[in-house]
């Protein structure tokens, strides 16, 4: 069964579409992962469906997920690492959707976020101000956070870039274990062979659709050599797109 | 300049409150500001409360409570519209402060123009003791407590959105909601002082203990904390020092609170410069 859809979804920046006229669904308790060249608009997809880039045309059916049920890792976290804050209290963000501005936080609360923090390696840390804290350390906090969060639908961007093997492998044992527990992944990848390793399902993107399938399917050569061809073209001079008329 | 011949005439105890209330409301608010990189938006808007305030002193003449309320308006103006175009994405949100800021002052330059000497514009930038009345003590205390009720009432929402922004976006946090409410609280309290202790340097008692307080603690919370008692002292010393020697009060509190900067960039125990000598003994881990 699918949980996200998409129609007819153009998205991009300045009346440009990064990702073209794309139909499809995501479907529930399933890893996908999102692969293409640089420029593709892996991550502008990703942005799309966490409803932080409003579409060009066409549509993203979220079924009725409310905000707080989508955890969205950019491949930029955004976070401040010299505001004063500790780790903790960065896992602690997770709590909004259930809290939200003036709800306290329980008991069971604070034993989420050290539950958490264990799950991810990081017991002990939960006083580190973020300024102290490694690239790789920081990251297992925003996946503790996703594990507070409890959120139903993950978007993860190329979340093992830059990290050891052996925090990476942590953070993937934690992504392969999600599906089992009835979420949904959707999550930007470069190295193929992980994406074999991780994600049943694969969409192959070239600014458009190359292919979605299952990932041995969608990783086929053929495939491949398509969207390497298709997202290099690109032109300044480019005129109004008018599949949106002809549809 | 005759505002710096009105130096010593001001009631002490009178004072010595409101430059408490000022300390208790725009030190948390500098930390919150240092902690966003916006160290020079209280500046900008210290100086877009101009017009407001020129138009006021137009109409009414020298009336405490028509400027207080011009310069309010001005203020909320200048603070809305910016974290507004920051907003819609199109520009950083200190380029779209100068825009506003700068064609504010305009207005209030055109305004005051040939309506005003110099004394008034100065007064406004730097403060008059004669300013410190039963009214601007009155703002300065309202402007206090309404700032302590909304920052503890919207802290949590506060900080996640200083903290992590695309985060608490996609978490449906009103986060402009909250940024414009900052801005205005801001901007309250800069009202607050200006007439006592000028626009300028009631930015100076809310932005150096705030940037002070770094070099002591951590956490927001204890940064704020720091920051309101290095401010209340650096008011207190300050006004002391203007009553004694018949100063003008908002250069030497904030002149003191430079003083207790320099002290904490030495001497603090949050990564003070004493402690990262060269040569020192290191931690094991």
């Amino acid at each position: 069964m699918s949980l996200v859809r998409l129609h007819d979804l153009t998205l991009g920046y300045e009346r440009r579409p990064a990702v073209h006229h794309l139909d499809g669904a995501f479907d529930e308790a399933r890893v996908t992962a999102v692969v293409g060249p640089n420029g593709s608009g892996k991550s502008t997809l990703l942005k799309g469906l966490a409803g932080a880039l409003a579409p060009l045309s066409g549509r993203v059916d979220r079924g009725g997920l409310k905000p707080s049920q989508i955890a969205y890792l950019p491949q930029d976290h955004g976070v401040d690492r010299d505001f004063p804050m500790t780790l903790g209290e960065l896992v602690a963000l997770g709590l909004w959707g259930r809290r939200g501005l003036f709800g306290a936080v329980t008991h069971q609360d604070r034993h989420r976020i050290e539950e958490a923090m264990r799950a991810v390696g990081l017991s002990g840390f939960e006083g580190r101000a973020l300024r102290s804290v490694s690239g790789g350390q920081l990251q297992r906090a925003l996946f503790a956070r996703v594990l507070v969060q409890d959120a139903r639908l993950i978007l993860l961007d190329e979340p093992f870039t830059a990290l050891d093997a052996r925090t990476s492998d942590d953070l993937i044992a934690l992504v392969k274990r999600w599906p089992s527990e009835g979420r949904t992944v959707v999550m930007v990848l470069h190295d193929l062979d992980m994406v074999r390793d991780t994600c049943a399902d694969t969409l192959l993107l070239a600014r458009e659709k190359v292919s979605w399938a299952p990932t041995e399917q969608a990783l086929a050569p053929e495939h491949l050599l398509t969207a390497r061809r298709l997202s290099e073209a690109w032109s300044d001079g480019a005129g109004v797109c008018n599949r949106d008329h002809a549809a | 300049m005759s505002a710096v011949h009105a130096g010593a005439e001001f009631a002490l105890p009178m004072a010595l409150a409101g430059g408490l209330a000022l300390a208790l409301g725009g030190a948390p608010l500098g930390v919150m500001l240092i902690a966003r990189r916006m160290s020079l938006v209280g500046d900008a808007l210290s100086h877009g409360i101009l017009p407001g305030a020129a138009l006021a002193y137009l109409i009414a003449g020298p009336d405490p409570v028509a400027m207080t309320v011009g310069a309010l308006f001005a203020g909320f103006i200048v603070a809305g519209m910016s974290s507004l175009l920051a907003r819609t994405k199109r520009m950083p949100e200190d380029a779209a402060f100068a825009v506003f800021y700068l064609s504010a002052l305009a207005l209030g330059v055109l305004i005051l123009g040939r309506n005003a000497n110099a004394e008034v514009v100065f007064d406004l930038l730097f403060g008059a003791a004669k300013g410190l009345d039963a009214t601007a003590l009155l703002v300065s205390a309202g402007a206090a407590t309404a700032t302590l009720f909304a920052l503890a009432l919207f802290i949590r929402g506060f900080l996640a959105e200083s903290a992590d922004p695309v985060f608490m976006r996609a978490s449906g946090l009103p986060g402009g909601l909250l940024h414009l409410l900052l801005m205005m609280l801001v901007a309250l309290n800069l009202v607050a002082g200006f007439r006592a202790f000028g626009a300028l340097m009631t930015v100076g008692l809310m932005m150096i203990p705030a940037a002070a307080s770094r070099f002591w603690a951590r956490s927001y919370v204890g940064q704020a904390g720091v920051a309101v008692l290095i401010s209340a002292l650096s008011s207190g010393a300050g006004l002391i020092l203007a009553h004694r020697f018949g100063a003008e009060p908002g250069a030497t509190m904030t002149l003191t609170a430079a003083s207790l900067f320099i002290l904490s960039a030495l001497v603090g125990s949050n990564n003070g410069l004493l402690q990262n000598l060269p040569g020192r003994t290191h931690l094991e881990g």
